[in-house]
């Protein structure tokens, strides 16, 4: 990295006699940009989006300790820790604002999406733009302490509208997570109750985080940023872009702490939605927030009704906290073997998977077209072909345990989840190995004269994980303190067998009865009562009107 | 119609072990799509003692869409409608939280638990739900004689 900065910024003065020799050097330049180069990427912008940054704050955000229209930091911190009240957002707060007027370092204007050093990147601009805070380097390390030694920046706050703590609800989790990496994944979701305007349409992404302390940041695509691949099969925390005008550059971060996923809105100007409650007011830095598998969360607002695509907003079904299912537990491992075990005659009761729940008829039988998806429930194809066929494709949500799957997503032909195995005997692992192809992410539609044949290499499994455990030390370091702690203990295979078996009848963490801990009252009130277009925000304080639009919202309307 | 197959193989085995307090018919033995329920209130209930007919119907897209159930005898319940219609709110049945795998017994055992324990919560009959959470002996008392008079 270092030398490509150089480069870059040596490119200018020397001169080249050679104008091919030029052009190639401009192209490397180019490339630099385009790949990861945190110093020079922010020269250059930096000269592009200084005079429109400053003509715009003085247009509307630079005098913002008497501005009436913009929420200046003393008159709206009661408000604001009303429903914070945690240190860290309110005092990003100022940095944001400071930030944004003073515009020195303009980091704001910065899409720092491809810096490699991620977590730091947030406490970098703050402490780069909070220029009133004496000391900047202890003010660096506070914030990398409150967003990631603590397991939650509110622990005595629990605010009164009403959104759970975060910590202790996770600590059930947390000996389940560690052993996988934590993976989010974003599904779009249509509200079908109350917009009759569709979201905008987006394929579904998917994370896995490299590290624990690595975020993943959300904001609008930019062209300039490239596309980032939207289901990366290796580890990720590659920033996710939304094609729409409504979602601010920098809209909302997802955190991993403490083995619990959570959200955070950055300061964009048009709001995120958590379960339709809005973080944070413009511009302003929201709290954590925790999430859990199946919330909604809504980026901005349908501006000018919604009525061009650009100007959606984009509602996202988050799946997390599925790692369990993912894993290989009794109820994938029946199934697998019930399906090895096709046309042999052998009718075990494998019970809650041999039953189609669409007709109610048996799967058992040979020579039927079967169709099994990663939560590894099974149905005849004919049966389910109505639901993978919907408009919603690739999208498939399990009618059974309503897990999403992305129907289009790669074959994960991985061997990872040996690892995991390494405790459980070796006759054990003989039905599970061709299972482990049946485990994986996609769905499969499964032919049983495929599954009859497991590869026969069982033998020297152990010496071969060793092995792979070896060589991918130096590639996985993180990967590796994770399953060398998950084989200590085999308390997790027994804690989700548990869940798996409950999982045919309730699936815990998801089904709509199941009794949350936030005072449901409260949130489903505020579920009917956030407006979905800017036009009946009236009745709610926390959204904004949006009479000017995203645009100047945004405040970027210049930017090229 | 494979919509058909599985209702009729539900029919079959509803009739055959029907769950307690619950009988089920066609309403129409041409028409597998209109269901009769009777229901027995539930003991301990207010209900108890009352027989309540309940008309079940299926949509052609069953299962993917839900079915409706509504009580054909009056009843008095913050769940159910008073009048002719007397549909139920079952949260079960909205079309977003139905699922193609849910059964029509576990929809008529969640009806039958729903008499025993209304959910005022989720009412709509705002003012059955009021007196049920408020007033509950007159609730009692109310719902008990509507059962003598309608469901007996």
């Amino acid at each position: 990295m270092s030398t490509s900065v150089t480069a870059s910024t040596s490119l200018p003065d020397s001169p080249r006699p050679s104008r091919l020799r030029r052009l190639s050097q401009l192209r490397t330049y180019t490339q630099n940009l385009s790949s990861s180069l945190p110093s020079g990427q922010r020269s250059y912008r930096h000269s592009l989006s200084r005079i429109p940054w400053r003509s715009l704050n003085s247009d509307s955000i630079s005098p913002p300790a008497n501005s009436t229209t913009l929420p200046c930091p003393e008159s709206d911190h009661p408000p604001l820790s009303r429903y914070t009240s945690a240190p860290a957002p309110s005092y990003g707060f100022g940095a944001e604002l400071n930030n944004q007027v003073s515009s020195t370092e303009s980091a704001a204007s910065t899409p720092s999406n491809d810096l490699p050093q991620t977590p730091n990147s947030m406490a970098r601009l703050r402490s780069a733009s909070a220029v009133h805070r004496p000391p900047p380097r202890t003010l660096e390390r506070a914030t990398n302490n409150s967003q990631e030694s603590t397991p939650s920046p509110e622990p005595g706050a629990t605010p009164s509208n009403g959104i759970e703590p975060t910590s202790t609800p996770a600590e059930g989790q947390v000996t389940s997570k560690s052993e996988t990496k934590a993976t989010i994944r974003f599904f779009p979701y249509q509200d079908s109750l109350q917009s009759t305007r569709p979201s905008l349409p987006f394929a579904p992404v998917a994370r896995t985080l490299p590290s624990e302390s690595c975020v993943i940041r959300v904001g609008r695509y930019s062209e300039r940023d490239g596309v980032p691949p939207p289901n990366p099969t290796e580890p990720s925390d590659a920033p996710v872009g939304f094609k729409s005008k409504v979602v601010s550059r920098k809209h909302c971060e997802f955190l991993y702490v403490n083995g619990q996923w959570h959200i955070k809105d950055v300061g964009s100007s048009s709001g995120t939605f958590l379960n339709h409650m809005r973080l944070s007011q413009p511009n302003m830095v929201s709290r954590l927030y925790s999430i859990k598998d199946g919330d909604i969360v809504q980026l901005g607002i349908d501006f000018r009704g919604g009525e061009e695509m650009i100007f959606r907003c984009v509602r996202i079904r988050i799946e997390c906290n599925r790692s369990w299912q993912q894993q290989p537990n009794e109820f994938n491992k029946n199934t697998e073997s019930l399906i090895k075990n096709l046309g042999k005659g052998e009718t075990a009761d494998y019970s809650g998977c041999r039953e189609c729940s669409i007709c109610l008829g048996s799967v058992l039988r040979p020579y039927q077209c079967l169709f099994m998806a990663a939560c590894a429930h099974v149905w005849h194809y004919k049966c389910i072909s109505r639901l993978l066929h919907s408009p919603d494709y690739p999208m498939f949500q399990c009618p059974n345990c309503r897990a999403f799957t992305d129907l289009s997503a790669e074959v994960d032909d991985s061997n990872d989840l040996e690892e995991k195995q390494e405790k459980e005997p070796i006759e054990d692992r003989a039905s599970n190995d061709s299972g482990e192809q049946l485990e994986t992410e996609g769905p499969s539609v499964v032919e049983p004269d495929i599954m009859e044949g497991p590869p026969d290499q069982l033998g020297d499994l152990a010496e071969e994980n060793l092995v792979n455990n070896v060589e991918n030390l130096h590639l996985q370091d993180d990967q590796q303190t994770d399953d060398t702690r998950s084989s200590a203990s085999p308390a997790p295979d027994s804690s989700t067998d548990d869940l798996a078996r409950s999982a045919t009848t309730n699936i815990p963490g998801w089904q709509p009865t199941q009794p949350r801990s936030v005072p449901s009252g409260r949130e489903s009130q505020l579920r009917t009562d956030t407006p979905v277009r800017s036009e009946t925000s009236d009745d709610n304080p926390l959204t904004p009107r949006n009479d000017s639009g995203p645009l100047a919202f945004d405040g970027r309307a210049g930017m090229p | 119609m494979g919509s058909v197959k599985r209702i009729s193989k539900e029919l079959t085995e509803l009739t055959e072990s029907p769950p307690a307090g619950i009988r089920v018919e066609l309403a129409d033995e041409s028409n597998v799509y209109e269901w009769k329920v009777h229901m027995e209130g539930p003991e301990g209930s207010p209900f108890h003692n009352g027989k309540f007919l309940i008309k079940l119907s299926l949509p052609t897209e069953y299962p993917f869409k839900p079915p409706t159930v509504s009580f054909a005898t009056k009843i008095y319940h913050p769940n159910v409608t008073n009048d002719e219609k007397g549909s139920m709110c079952l949260g079960m049945l909205r079309a977003d939280e139905w699922k193609p795998s849910s059964k029509i017994a576990a929809v008529l055992q969640f009806a039958r638990q729903l008499l025993a324990e209304p959910m005022p919560d989720d009412a709509v009959e705002g003012r059955i739900a009021e007196q049920y959470k408020n007033d509950r002996v007159r609730y009692e008392e109310v719902a008990r004689e509507w059962t003598r008079k309608y469901a007996c």
